[in-house]
């Protein structure tokens, strides 16, 4: 039980001692000007390498590496698989439509072409020493799934081919669709939360990731042009650097931790253990728009729970301390310098103030997709 | 259309990828690859994409149960082997942990570096490899093997000599005996996918100890040593012997190219 509990929450929680996570959490805690163990500002990211299209048998891939030396490589695999209970649902609703009048049924036909399903889209992750039906993994994988599947363009001007969003875009006619399985190989331990760095790799490999090019037309099955340099890219893209702004990517899941006041970016496994809360924030570009949005914010237990509380001098028989100061702790007051464990909930204005830094402009958000799109892809 | 080795190949006497009997796939590896682990290394064989990750010698997880005991007079190895959902043509689905194919290999990884290196050295801890398998196209048993022990090269656990894997097949069923005058079936070296699928095969792995003993520096020839044999498929008994010399001579070419990448590549830390 026990077990489960640790791996269901941030990762395992590191041995630091309570006066460690004291002194750490009271650094990160410093009104404005949090001190990271590593130096690095509130927003600053990890510096990592990454490449793409590493591996030839799949139809994209990417591989990221953070300094620390964590690694991980994204398959993405595409099948072709008849849609059976889709097509049924479709083509009553078509009826239904018909029913309706003759210039619903035009709308009737376009949203059936265009609409996809979640399930479409499966994602493993391996990560050694875990079951892949652990809680962390299978946690992890439904985590990332859910924005890549939910992201649909609001705007006007996207293209049609992605007005499903990418469940629009594994349609190919009425009878069959595309199947998309995402694996996702964590090669070393996980030094600290995984959620970044297999997000970054994912939405790298996504990227990279070609569907041969269709020939068949309408309803026919499908059949494919055997050319793999004809082939087009899963989210389409084009040449000018103006338009690719302005078109559909896959989402990035960013973790957030908040300290006291303080909001701090890209956390190291010894920060999230005394972070209050942790935020995984999923953002991507609005097709129509150059804005970020917000896709999904889930909250992650985080380890700073299940820490041992420090013990006041006062409490400690061996120390001579006054009375008062253990009347104090007896109270549940916080005294400077002791550890106690975080309890409660996030504060709204916490949450806000994480989702305004990540989607200003020239925000946190900006900042890691136009880095992504900086790596050569193709 | 001619995909079949056994149909074509006493035609042409070239193999699916256009390889003679006795010619090795490309072969590239790299060690050092990942700066969080002991020592790890990328092997390519041909399309067979292989990396691994050596961490220790370590103390052995508290919580296993042979932790304790086990490890009393030499180090345990651990081998994880994970062949990755996109590794194959078509995406393979698994039904939950592990599979058969991969849980093999580990078993026979586990039972020859064991035997292999000097565990000696280091009592009471735990060597544990992890191999990931990124593509596969046949001998993943054998390129396995030399991604291992490069890994332990870098990982700079002692070990005699270098271990290294090869197969070797026959070009035909090879079910009847052997026909001494009319030889008709090749030898294979270093078989891929399609043909590991059609061709008995077997996957051999060679050391070299270094010579030891008042004779050691009077041969210049060094003696290899067969440290691991495995096969899967029927074969006729009369061909083993041909298949385990040309597998042999495989693996003295790999030894050659993985001395060069040991001894050329430049340590990061």
């Amino acid at each position: 039980m026990s077990a489960q509990r640790q791996a269901s929450s941030a990762s395992q929680t590191p041995h630091i001692s309570p006066a460690e996570l004291s002194y750490l959490w009271s650094s990160l805690a410093l009104p404005n000007n949090p001190i990271r163990p590593d130096g690095r500002s509130p927003t600053q990211f990890r510096p990592l390498s990454a490449e793409t299209d590493i591996l030839p048998g799949t139809n994209g891939s990417a591989r990221v590496g953070f300094a620390d030396g964590t690694q991980a490589i994204v398959g993405v695999k595409a099948e072709v698989e008849k849609t059976v209970a889709a097509a049924d649902v479709s083509s009553l609703s078509q009826r239904a439509q018909e029913q309706f009048g003759e210039n619903q049924d035009g709308e009737g036909k376009s949203s059936a072409t265009t609409t996809g399903h979640g399930s479409w889209v499966q994602m493993s992750i391996e990560i050694p020493g875990y079951r892949d039906d652990d809680a962390l993994p299978v946690f992890l994988s439904e985590m990332m799934r859910e924005p890549l599947v939910e992201s649909v363009s609001s705007g006007g001007n996207a293209d049609g081919e992605m007005a499903g969003g990418l469940k629009g875009r594994l349609v190919i006619n009425r009878r069959w669709h595309w199947r998309l399985y995402i694996d996702v190989l964590l090669l070393s331990q996980p030094l600290s939360y995984p959620l970044p760095l297999l997000s970054l790799t994912t939405h790298l490999a996504l990227l990279s990731t070609k569907l041969p090019k269709l020939k068949s037309l309408g309803e026919e099955d499908p059949f494919f042009d055997d050319d793999w340099d004809a082939a087009e890219y899963l989210y389409p893209r084009s040449q000018s650097r103006l338009a690719s702004a302005l078109q559909l990517r896959p989402p990035v899941t960013l973790l957030v931790i908040s300290v006291g006041e303080n909001v701090i970016f890209d956390p190291s496994r010894d920060e999230i253990a005394v972070a209050d809360t942790l935020l995984a924030i999923s953002v991507a570009r609005d097709g129509g728009s150059d804005a970020l949005k917000v896709l999904s914010i889930r909250t992650v237990d985080p380890p700073s729970r299940l820490t041992q509380p420090g013990m006041p001098n006062a409490e400690n028989p061996a120390s001579l301390e006054s009375a008062a100061v253990a009347e104090q702790a007896v109270n549940g007051e916080e005294i400077p310098g002791v550890w106690r464990p975080r309890r409660g909930g996030v504060k709204r204005n916490t949450v806000a103030k994480m989702v305004k830094l990540v989607l200003q402009k020239g925000g946190v958000g900006e900042e890691v997709l136009e880095g992504l799109e900086g790596v050569e892809v193709g | 259309m001619p995909l079949d080795t056994s149909t074509t190949y006493p035609l042409t006497k070239l193999r699916l990828d256009g390889r003679r009997w006795n010619e090795l796939r490309l072969l590239q590896a790299q060690i050092s690859t990942n700066p969080a682990s002991s020592g790890s290394s990328y092997l390519a064989m041909g399309n067979t994409t292989i990396m691994c990750s050596v961490h220790g010698p370590a103390e052995g997880r508290r919580g296993d149960a042979t932790g304790g005991s086990a490890g009393s007079s030499g180090a345990v190895v651990e081998v994880d082997v994970n062949v990755a959902g996109f590794a194959g043509v078509d995406r393979k689905r698994r039904a939950g942990g592990s599979d058969r194919q991969s849980s093999r290999i580990a078993t026979t990884l586990r039972a020859a570096f064991q035997s292999h290196l000097h565990t000696y050295l280091y009592p009471h801890s735990t060597i544990s490899i992890h191999v990931s398998v990124l593509s596969a196209d046949g001998s993943l048993l054998a390129a396995a093997i030399n991604a291992c022990t490069l890994a332990l090269v870098d990982a700079g656990i002692p070990m005699p000599g270098l271990l290294c894997g090869c197969t070797a097949g026959m070009s035909g069923s090879a079910s009847t005996p052997r026909d001494p005058h009319n030889d008709e079936l090749d030898p294979l070296l270093d078989l891929s996918l399609p043909e590991e699928q059609e061709l008995p095969f077997l996957t051999v792995g060679t050391t070299s100890s270094i010579p030891v003993g008042e004779n050691a520096m009077d041969t210049d020839e060094e003696e290899m040593k067969v440290s691991m044999l495995n096969m899967d498929s029927k074969v006729h008994c009369s061909y083993v012997e041909t298949m385990l010399a040309v597998g042999i001579d495989g693996c003295k070419q790999i030894r050659e190219i993985m001395e060069g990448i040991v001894k050329g590549s430049k340590r990061l830390r």
